[in-house]
């Protein structure tokens, strides 16, 4: 596609815009922006509405215009609500404008001299002692101010701070000085960072400072605005401050990217390996070799945010592994790809089997080629996958994946930085299997010779986030797919009324981490219903599920319960377990989709259990 | 498109409105909409579309299609 800003204006539809692999809107101008929301919402009418409140003690509505063109382009119909002007706590009770309007989220655009008078006395910050207090304080009143507003409302809770329009006070010397303006705002930030993470529930503190640098203070702030209206931004920063806002929309409500499935010759390096050979590809510290390095080690920050990073490309298998195990410049070795697909078939077909084989379906697939064909295959015969297609210029290269919204990420636990590891050790398991089975024929005997350890814990406060996470994303082996909030989670934590139990799977090649969680809900002391059971699609096929089921339902038998009623909620995705229940010795209940067991008259059967050992950590309550 | 037609464009593109209901007479006092809140996106507007900067001192009395159009005509030459 030629970068002709007018192309993008007339012609464009939404999600070949949306896909663009460069910024190509920051610097559009308002009219054109208007100009371009209008025309994708006659052409295309967005499907999803969001809801935005925003509580400001500087000037937020001049930012509609902004934040519509860039909601249009993601397809989302914004309705945005801006509070009476200031830090008005009125708005957090019902019956108030921002009540009414329900919104999805609230952000929150505050300066420091809002929160605490103390810091509008330039003295007080620059007393470490003084500072101490002023920031305990700080925090303690933006708890407060947010923990009023989260009484009454389920948003997510978005808190931004104004960048200081000055230099810091002591100017140049400033990195110098014991008390230094740069290093004490950072390491504010991150208390509030800190204590929103942990004290208010969904809640994101969205960090201007990075826009700010990106763009520059010279870019970012229009004093004419500043002193007349109380408007900070310039429109290049009022644009980039709504593309980032609505990247946090667009996170909440679209399924959710796992993996990205990458192209080699002219992607990972420049050139065809197949004809140039590994000392003829650009990869390297000279240029143009240099932007795929640095692309690469790019593509190692997406892993550590928790994408997975798979290869898919035309070639012969035996070049590309040449390249990933001996090229000397080559980040990306072999063990960073959780699948690879290297061969001559269509790659929509490779894209299907690596969905298959990963067990993610194809709507959390980003693919990245740089070939105009391929990309048009895919889009055309694969809808649901995302399509980037990388720049020409090698220059371009490295930031191409930028702009890509659901890159983003608003949580990371420890599984997440551990993805492409569980999904390598998956690769070895399966070819495990079928070198074992097809030995001897029996996957029992496969089962019993990966020497499973299944440890369960009950009730434990550890891994709240991981579990939440859990009821977030898993879709296939997900009974009823009823999703909780870490805060949910953490109540029935704390609650008799509720057993929280989840469990992690060792074996010969490694620990799975979090993978499976089942929430149970006490009737009365003889009965319990099963109010979730679910289990991350990284371990189908080992009968984990059943081993769990069935030391769970063992676990409450010792304790005298004996009456199971369970649920099946059909979903688009998740016929894997319409026969769960049925197949583990409940027999039909209650209407459609309910279950239930006695087990004081069919207890669970100890043949059953498949070949894993259990282990039972129970946190008294 | 005359300067003057250029304008009305952008006030009615600014103020969300059809360009048929502003005229070379409309003025912030008389027109819907063009409050001061719109009136800081209309000199980003015309700033833009026009290549210039105005200076503060400026906005206040761009507060008619006429001043605006006289205003424009005077820095292009």
């Amino acid at each position: 596609m030629e970068k002709n800003p007018n192309d993008y204006l007339a012609t464009q539809t939404r999600r070949a815009l949306k896909e663009q692999a460069f910024n190509w809107s920051k610097d559009l101008s308002l009219p054109e922006a208007r100009a371009l929301t209008k025309r994708l919402n006659e052409e295309e009418p967005p499907e999803k509405e969001f809801r935005l409140g925003i509580v400001h003690t500087y000037t937020s509505n001049l930012l509609d215009p902004w934040l519509n063109f860039h909601a249009i382009v993601q397809g989302i119909d914004l309705k945005t609500y801006h509070a009476p002007y200031g830090l008005n706590l009125m708005e957090s009770r019902k019956g108030s404008g921002l009540y009414a309007h329900a919104p999805d989220m609230i952000l929150f655009m505050l300066t420091l001299d809002d929160i605490h008078p103390g810091f509008s006395k330039p003295d007080s910050r620059l007393h470490l002692d003084q500072q101490y207090d002023l920031f305990e304080d700080a925090v303690k009143r933006v708890l407060g101010i947010l923990t009023l507003f989260r009484t009454n409302t389920s948003a997510r809770i978005v808190l931004t701070i104004l960048p200081p329009i000055m230099p810091p006070a002591l100017g140049i010397y400033d990195v110098h000085s014991g008390c230094s303006e740069n290093l004490w705002r950072t390491s504010l930030k991150k208390q509030f960072a800190t204590a929103l993470s942990n004290m208010i529930e969904s809640s994101f503190f969205f960090d201007m400072d990075q826009m700010l640098a990106e763009i520059g203070g010279f870019h970012f702030f229009d004093f004419r605005f500043w002193y007349t209206s109380r408007f900070p931004f310039t429109p290049l920063a009022a644009n980039e401050f709504a593309r980032r806002l609505v990247n946090l929309m667009t996170i909440s409500i679209c399924p959710k990217a796992k993996v990205i499935a990458l192209d080699a010759d002219n992607t990972l390096w420049g050139g065809i390996i197949g004809e140039d050979g590994i000392n003829g590809i650009a990869l390297g510290p000279e240029y143009p070799g240099n932007t795929y390095v640095d692309f690469q080690r790019r593509l190692l920050h997406f892993q550590q945010r928790g994408f997975i990073l798979a290869l898919c490309s035309k070639n012969n298998a035996e070049d590309v592994y040449e390249v990933l195990d001996n090229h000397p410049h080559q980040i990306l070795r072999r063990h960073y790809f959780a699948a690879e697909r290297i061969n001559w078939l269509p790659k929509h077909e490779n894209l299907l089997s690596l969905s298959n084989e990963l067990n993610l379906g194809l709507d959390s697939f980003i693919f990245v080629d740089d070939s105009n064909h391929e990309c048009d295959i895919i889009r055309s015969q694969l809808p649901q996958v995302e399509v980037i297609q990388t720049p020409s210029k090698p220059v371009e290269i490295p930031r191409c994946l930028e702009q890509i919204n659901r890159l983003e990420i608003i949580s990371l636990t420890a599984e997440d930085t551990l993805k492409t590891q569980l999904y390598a050790q998956e690769k070895q398991r399966k070819q495990f299997r079928q070198d074992t089975v097809a030995l001897d024929g029996d996957l029992n005997s496969y089962l019993a010779s990966l020497k499973m350890k299944m440890h369960i814990e009950i009730d434990s406060r550890k891994n709240i986030a991981r579990l939440a996470q859990l009821t977030q994303k898993t879709n296939q082996f997900n009974v009823t797919t009823r999703r909780y909030s870490e805060q949910q989670i953490l109540d029935f934590v704390e609650s008799n009324a509720w057993t929280v139990s989840s469990f992690t799977l060792n074996d010969i090649f490694g620990n799975s981490g979090i993978v499976g969680l089942a929430l149970f809900r006490k009737l009365n002391d003889e009965a319990i219903e099963i109010d979730n059971f679910l289990m991350s699609c990284r371990i189908i096929g080992r009968s984990a599920e059943s081993a769990f089921l069935y030391a769970m339902l063992n676990h409450f038998a010792t304790i005298g319960i004996t009456q199971f009623t369970a649920t099946y909620l059909p979903t688009q995705k998740n016929s894997l377990v319409v026969d769960f229940f049925s197949t583990h010795g409940f027999v039909a209940g209650n209407g459609a989709g309910c279950y239930k067991r006695d087990l004081s008259t069919s207890p669970v059967d100890k043949n059953l259990f498949p070949p894993i050992e259990i282990e039972i950590e129970d946190t008294d309550k | 498109m005359s300067v003057s037609e250029q304008v009305i464009h952008v006030v009615a593109e600014t103020l969300n409105v059809s360009s048929s209901t502003i005229t070379k007479e409309s003025t912030a006092e008389n027109t819907n909409g063009w409050d001061s809140l719109a009136h800081v996106n209309l000199m980003i507007a015309l700033e833009q579309t026009f290549d210039i900067t105005l200076d503060v001192e400026d906005f206040a009395k761009l507060n008619s299609i006429q001043a605006i159009t006289e205003f424009i005509e005077k820095m292009k030459n």
